[in-house]
């Protein structure tokens, strides 16, 4: 139990026994890898991950909670990962192996922590796919609402639905769902420029309609912090791109661009549209909103026809991030069962669909469990809580890493500044935990503890192939 | 044979989906011996599955099916080159691995018996060079006939081909010449129907070849014959 295929062998240096030319992996045993995957194909994925979140279930709720300055949270938000998302485009252009955050921790900083934080991960993975079909599940009671059609009562069946169907369309095979993927994000991005297009227009007062002027900060400055550690989940997407690292072209140039980039474009979305609801309704009428507010300043703008077409987006936005967090959960179980931090069976894959069952499984599942739960801000926090711990880690592997300066260790990419930078990204990342609600902390302590638990039950005696 | 002058030995990729249980026929073997051949065995992977993930599970089979097909080239008495690749999309892997290797055609495989007679159509800028040093390769040790099909426009192309095989030395009596109709690639298949194998270029990009697939894989699958596309020099 738990050994790795290089046990009895010397001690491998280098995490990478593989040549890589841009287009395609060779393994040590000459099998070819191709990429497939290029710099668009890249920011669909982070983009579309994250998407669905800040615009689409946040706003009410953040507007509540921190008034305008809701805006803000978000821009801490996006400081913040962009602070991980560089010193982790280091560590992905230096390892590009599907797997990303896992196999940055466990081969800088060990077995334990790799253990702890791969096996979190799933389980922070599974919290936000539920949290985004929670998202989905409001959104399709909207629109029955919308139709006429009585919707009391359909948003957790609805989620769990659908929750089904994606994981099924998973195991059974999906040909051309990257290619969708791109044409969603890019329909939702034309949608949501020229919403927010006109939002912003009518809030500066274009169009002559009075907005209604509010204080910025209602409940003073900690609200705007504990709103930016829930509203984190909506920058959860970035590393997501890390985890396909092995598939993307061209990794040395197009893993940072893919991750800064999507940081970038969903971080102005999500602050400009923060900005545009809270000018256009005031925070008050959004908290009674909920998570479908965004509707509402639809409504206000442009009536029918714009309700429509948000309710659309928001449905479209939230499937493709629900979606691809299925994805990334199950490259998240096959990365770590690959080092036999969890059985082997569980990374095993299925010739006839060609794909991995178990790990869908494990993505979908427990999934469902959350979904049937059904609370937001608990999905969301927990999820960001977990990812935090790991975006943290991320940054400490840099630092450890630079330090040592292993010889197989050559990032095509470095960070600029470091250690200033990833430094302060694991110091932002640690400090936004404490801005959580109690409940959330305490699950996603326990949860780590249990994953520890596993490691010294399961996994002790797993010897990592290229450690440091 | 001594009299031939070949002046860019052919190299033939021969892409199979080995774990589909995709393999060469024996004939097929045989009639492309005399080529350089280079097997890519290949596995085409949903978006969702990592290549690692396939390549750890099922790498040694490929592997094995390909080196499978790579000894019965060397039971002919020619060593195959081998190549195994997981990936999402075939058509890249494909063309990836045709560049790295230098190869001047790509084979379509279908199921085959003895291959005698070969058809070599003419259309667009087909490279008439490579063409004839695979033809020449192929047919002059092995014996058979080849049928040079001239498309409606293209009858310049089909002469200079004629002339480019005599050229390197074969035989003239073994060359015979057709016209088709139009230059449809269903008019090409029609054709194919007589004869036991196809040699023809690539193709353009056109809007057609996205919605239908390729040329040659239409020809192919029309046909029921294996295909050799001849690629353009880069």
């Amino acid at each position: 139990m738990g050994t790795t295929d290089e046990e009895a062998g010397p001690p491998d240096p280098a995490p990478l026994d593989t040549v890589e030319s841009g287009e395609a992996t060779v393994t040590e045993e000459g099998t070819e890898l191709e990429r497939s995957i290029g710099l668009l194909g890249g920011l669909a994925i982070g983009v579309g991950t994250m998407i669905g979140a800040g615009i689409f279930v946040f706003p009410g709720l953040a507007a509540g909670r921190a008034g305008p300055a809701a805006a803000a949270s978000f821009a801490i938000g996006a400081v913040i990962a962009l602070l991980v998302a560089l010193p982790a485009s280091e560590l992905a252009t230096a390892m590009p192996k599907s797997g990303g955050g896992y196999y940055f921790i466990s081969r800088a900083l060990g077995a334990l922590p790799g253990a702890v934080v791969g096996i979190s991960i799933w389980l922070g993975l599974v919290f936000a796919t539920a949290f985004y079909l929670v998202g989905f599940g409001n959104y399709a009671g909207e629109m029955l609402a919308q139709l006429g059609i009585p919707s009391a009562g359909v948003i957790t069946p609805l989620a769990l639905v659908f929750g089904v169907f994606l994981t099924g369309l998973n195991l059974f095979g999906t040909e051309n769902a990257a290619a969708l993927q791109n044409y969603v994000v890019g329909l939702l991005l034309t949608i949501l420029v020229l919403f927010l297009g006109y939002g912003g227009l009518d809030s500066l007062g274009v169009f002559g309609s009075t907005s209604t002027p509010e204080t910025f900060m209602p409940f003073g400055p900690v609200p705007v912090f504990t709103t930016a550690a829930l509203v984190f989940t909506s920058y959860l997407g970035f590393a997501q791109v890390a985890t396909v690292a092995g598939d993307i072209k061209d990794p040395g140039r197009n893993l940072p661009l893919a991750m800064v980039g999507s940081v970038l474009i969903v971080g102005v979305l999500y602050v400009s549209t923060i900005f545009v609801a809270t000018s256009a309704m005031g925070s008050e009428a959004l908290r009674l909103a909920g998570e479908t507010a965004i509707v509402n300043v639809a409504d206000r703008f442009l009536g029918t026809g714009g309700v429509i077409a948000i309710l659309l987006a928001g449905l479209l936005a939230t499937v493709s991030s629900a979606n691809a967090s299925i994805l990334s959960t199950s490259r998240a179980v096959y990365a770590v069962s690959r080092d036999d931090l969890l059985p082997k069976w569980a990374g095993r894959m299925n010739l006839k669909y060609g794909t991995p069952h178990v790990a869908l499984a494990m993505a979908g599942g427990p999934t469902l469990v959350l979904v049937a739960l059904g609370e937001t801000e608990v999905l969301a926090e927990v999820a960001s809580f977990l990812h935090l711990v790991m975006y943290g880690l991320i940054c400490v592997s840099l630092i450890q890493l630079r330090r040592e300066d292993p010889e197989w260790y050559d990032p095509d990419f470095r960070v600029p500044l470091s250690p200033l930078i990833p430094a302060l990204g694991a110091l932002a990342s640690f400090g936004l935990l404490f801005f959580m609600q109690r409940g959330s902390q305490i699950i996603g302590i326990a949860v780590m503890i249990a994953t520890a638990g596993w490691y010294k039950y399961y996994a002790s005696d797993v010897q990592l192939k290229g450690k440091l | 044979m001594s009299e031939l002058s070949i002046r860019e030995p052919p190299k033939i990729l021969v892409p199979i989906e080995v774990l589909e249980g995709n393999t060469v026929p024996d004939a097929l073997v045989r009639f492309l011996a005399p080529a350089d051949v280079v097997v890519l065995g290949y596995h085409v992977l949903p978006e969702q599955t990592p290549t690692e993930q396939a390549d750890e599970q099922f790498g040694e089979r490929a592997r094995e099916a390909v080196d499978d097909i790579a000894a019965a080239f060397e039971g002919e008495g020619r060593a195959a080159e081998t190549r195994v690749a997981f990936t999402h999309d075939r058509d890249e892997t494909v063309e990836r691995v045709a560049e790295e290797v230098g190869a001047t055609a790509t084979l379509i495989p279908n199921p085959t018996g003895e291959l005698d007679s070969l058809l070599v159509a003419i259309r667009d800028a087909v490279d008439t060079e490579r063409v004839a040093d695979l033809v020449a390769t192929l047919l002059g040790e092995h014996g058979g006939d080849v049928t040079i099909l001239a498309l409606p426009g293209h009858e310049s192309g089909a002469d200079a081909a004629r002339e480019t095989l005599e050229a390197r030395g074969f035989d003239a009596d073994r060359i015979d010449t057709a016209s088709a109709a139009d230059d449809s690639v269903h008019a090409i298949a029609e054709h194919a129907a007589d004869f036991d194998a196809v040699v023809m270029g690539e193709g353009g990009a056109s809007l057609l070849a996205r919605v239908f697939g390729d040329e040659a894989e239409r020809v192919a699958a029309e046909s029921f014959g294996p295909v050799l596309v001849v690629r353009e020099r880069e």
